[in-house]
């Protein structure tokens, strides 16, 4: 029996789950308990987590007191679909490059795209704010988009590479075999095949692309119009007080479009597309 | 419709030449069989001709055309995997009509060529199925729809077999045999299965280290095999090899002196001199009781109808033998056994064989 345990081993991994699922859940629960409050509950001491004065008012008032804020939430949304889109373009041909063909520099060249994903964005910013000078892309949506994309694509093509190298050569040298085209073949087989690893490239990179917009928003946008919810969250500063309650409120509400794909997306990661293919 | 030929065909990965130059004819409505051990080249041969591994240098000609360049579409050919390889994601149906729907076919034709593939494949029942849901061999015969439904000149086989039980394997065999009986199509069949080269092939191609070491009908390959390799490939259980000396030659006989001190004169002619070490090449169901070799059982596997005997001689070389499935014989007890002279094969230090004077159509009469 290899999963056999005792119940103290049983114990011991449930405690150590339910440490770290603490540990990862806390803030959550703390935004969504300030959230609740009244701006002058919350530095109450002592302290206590659930209060008599808890009410859901100020999930409705965060939108009179920041007008955008639906604008703001909605270029998150928009700009993180659009880098989940782009990014989804290169990924998934160069993927399937890396994947199956041989050429000169292939491994060197995947190398050199994991390695700008280890020197990061930020050490990149003032390069690509010039760039993005040169090009007249400053306070545009593609200021954000486009290095969200860049900076998501090495990332996908290695998640996606390794799907593709798991679909059975077989499968396309039997098309190829039946007249089909490389394209019709990467199509009509191989993408279908692959939609379990597609979805998971999207979930992650959507996630990626929804976390890291402040960085490229911050620098390269200044117009209100244009700007994503983590900067525009600084609305809720105002001249002597932060709304920290209604903050909370608008974040939680913010990052509620990835719980909600992922809830519509998860089942594609669990399924088992590939039964059937070949021979166990 | 369906005469391959292979000219002077070659294959190197980088350095390794894993083809030497090959010809081999293959006529019109054979089922031709490739066997030889694991990495001889069974499967780069099928490729190169299915046109899925290009080929080092000679030509490849499938009814008077060069097909070198061509894609295996254009070539008029079409191949079951091993893997079978079904598209998981769409349905029996689908899956075999994937050729057509590559091709353009018109919708009614398309229904018509998959019904018309399923009928003879009796797949009816499962054509809304995902290959995920069938049975192995249901797989297997999805597969070879998929083949069969444009229609090819040629069809090749890769092992398609392999991944079923015994039982099934037998079963699929004689449907391949029927399937062929019915379709006429030029087959190549890769196995390292003997009894399925035995039983399903017009001709047996023998390959080593890419190598055609022979080629011919199955009963040919087994009576007549030209050289050592062969002798011991074909059969099962393997045949006996008994090292002995040439004493005497006459036109339509060599006798020779096995090394226990025996003699016996064998019906073998072809170049050879008095002194020369040759092999004895004796099968297993060969050997009768009584006779001047003896020989100590080792293990003893009864099969019921048959009994196999592990044995040793006493200079302690291993010798198999066959014999009725009644016989009773117990492991270590000494017992004496012969061969007649026409049923053994002989073979040069090199390996190649004397030409044995045997009729073939007389044993094929008999047999
Ligand atoms: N793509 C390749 N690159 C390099 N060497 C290869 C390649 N494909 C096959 N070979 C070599 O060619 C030889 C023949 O391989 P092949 O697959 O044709 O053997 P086979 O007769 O089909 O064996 P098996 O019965 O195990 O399937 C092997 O030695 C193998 O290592
Ligand atoms: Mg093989």
């Amino acid at each position: 029996m290899l999963n056999k345990y005792t119940w103290w081993e049983l114990v011991l991994l449930y405690l150590g789950v339910a440490v770290f699922l603490m540990f990862v859940l806390a803030p959550f629960a703390e935004a969504f308990a300030v959230s609740l409050r009244p701006l002058d509950g919350l530095f109450n001491i002592p302290y206590e987590f659930i209060t008599d004065d808890m009410t859901f008012e100020n999930y409705s008032i965060m939108w009179k007191s920041v007008p955008n804020l639906a604008l703001y939430i909605w270029n998150s949304f928009f700009i993180a679909c659009c880098v989940t889109i782009l990014a989804l373009i290169c990924i998934i041909p160069a993927a399937y490059s890396f994947g199956r063909f041989t050429y000169r520099g292939r491994d060197g060249l995947l190398a050199m795209f994991l390695g700008i994903n280890m020197v990061g964005a930020a050490v990149l910013i003032i390069p690509l704010y010039k760039l993005m000078l040169t090009l007249g892309l400053l306070n545009t949506y593609w200021s954000m988009i486009i290095p969200g994309a860049a900076f998501c694509v090495p990332t996908g093509i290695f998640l996606m590479r390794s799907y593709f190298l798991r679909i059975p050569k077989e499968l396309e040298e039997a098309a190829y075999v039946d007249g089909a085209s490389r394209l019709y073949t990467l199509w009509r087989v191989i993408l279908p095949v692959a939609l379990p690893g597609i979805m998971v490239v999207t979930i992650a990179t959507f996630i990626t692309a929804y976390a890291q917009q402040f960085l490229f928003a911050l620098t390269f946008n200044s117009k209100d119009a244009y700007k994503p919810l983590p900067v525009g969250l600084y609305d809720f500063f105002g001249h002597q007080t932060v709304h920290w309650n209604e903050l909370m409120a608008a974040s939680l509400v913010g990052i509620s479009p990835v719980l909600i794909l992922y809830v519509f997306l998860q089942r594609y990661i669990v399924a088992g597309l590939t039964s059937g293919a070949v021979k166990e | 419709m369906g005469q391959l030929s292979l000219r002077a065909v070659t294959k190197s990965f980088d350095k390794a030449e894993v083809i030497k130059p090959t010809n081999l004819d293959i006529n019109e409505g054979e089922f031709v069989v490739f066997v030889g051990p694991s990495g001889c080249g069974k499967s780069t041969m099928l490729r190169m001709i299915a046109g899925l591994e290009e080929i080092t240098s000679g030509e490849i000609v499938i009814d008077d055309k060069v097909v070198n360049n061509l894609a295996p579409v254009k070539r008029g050919i079409s191949m079951v995997f091993q893997s079978y390889a079904l598209y998981p994601h769409m349905s029996v149906y689908e899956n075999i009509a994937f050729p057509l729907r590559v091709a353009r076919t018109p919708q009614a034709d398309v229904d018509r060529l998959v019904s018309r593939a399923a009928d003879v494949l009796k797949l009816n029942e499962r054509l809304k199925h995902k290959p995920g849901e069938l049975s192995g061999g249901q797989r297997q015969r999805v597969a070879i729809g998929r083949a069969i439904v444009r229609e090819p000149k040629v069809f090749l086989f890769d092992e398609p077999l392999s991944n079923l039980d015994a039982a099934l394997r037998a079963e699929m065999r004689v449907e391949l045999k029927r399937l062929h009986g019915q379709l006429k199509n030029t087959m190549i069949y890769v196995t390292h299965d003997q009894i399925e080269a035995m039983t399903m092939a017009d001709k047996i191609v023998v390959l080593r280290d890419g190598v055609i070491e022979q080629c011919g009908s199955p009963l040919e390959l087994y009576h007549k095999p030209q050289n050592k390799f062969v002798a011991g490939f074909i059969g099962n259980p393997n045949m006996n090899f008994l090292p002995a000396t040439i004493t005497a030659i006459s036109p339509a006989s060599v006798t020779v002196k096995l090394n226990d001190g025996n003699e016996c004169t064998l019906p073998v002619s072809g170049d050879c001199k008095i002194g020369d070490e040759v092999s004895v090449g004796v099968r297993p169901a060969d050997f009768h009781s009584g006779g001047n070799i003896k020989v100590i059982p080792d293990v003893v596997e009864r099969l019921g109808n048959e009994t196999v005997v592990y044995a040793n001689t006493l200079s302690g070389a291993p010798i198999c033998i066959v014999t009725g499935g009644m016989v009773t014989m117990a492991g270590g007890k000494e017992i004496a056994v012969g061969f007649e002279g026409q049923n053994a094969h002989l073979f040069r230090a090199d390996g190649s064989a004397f030409e044995r004077n045997v009729n073939l159509n007389e044993l094929e009469l008999t047999a």
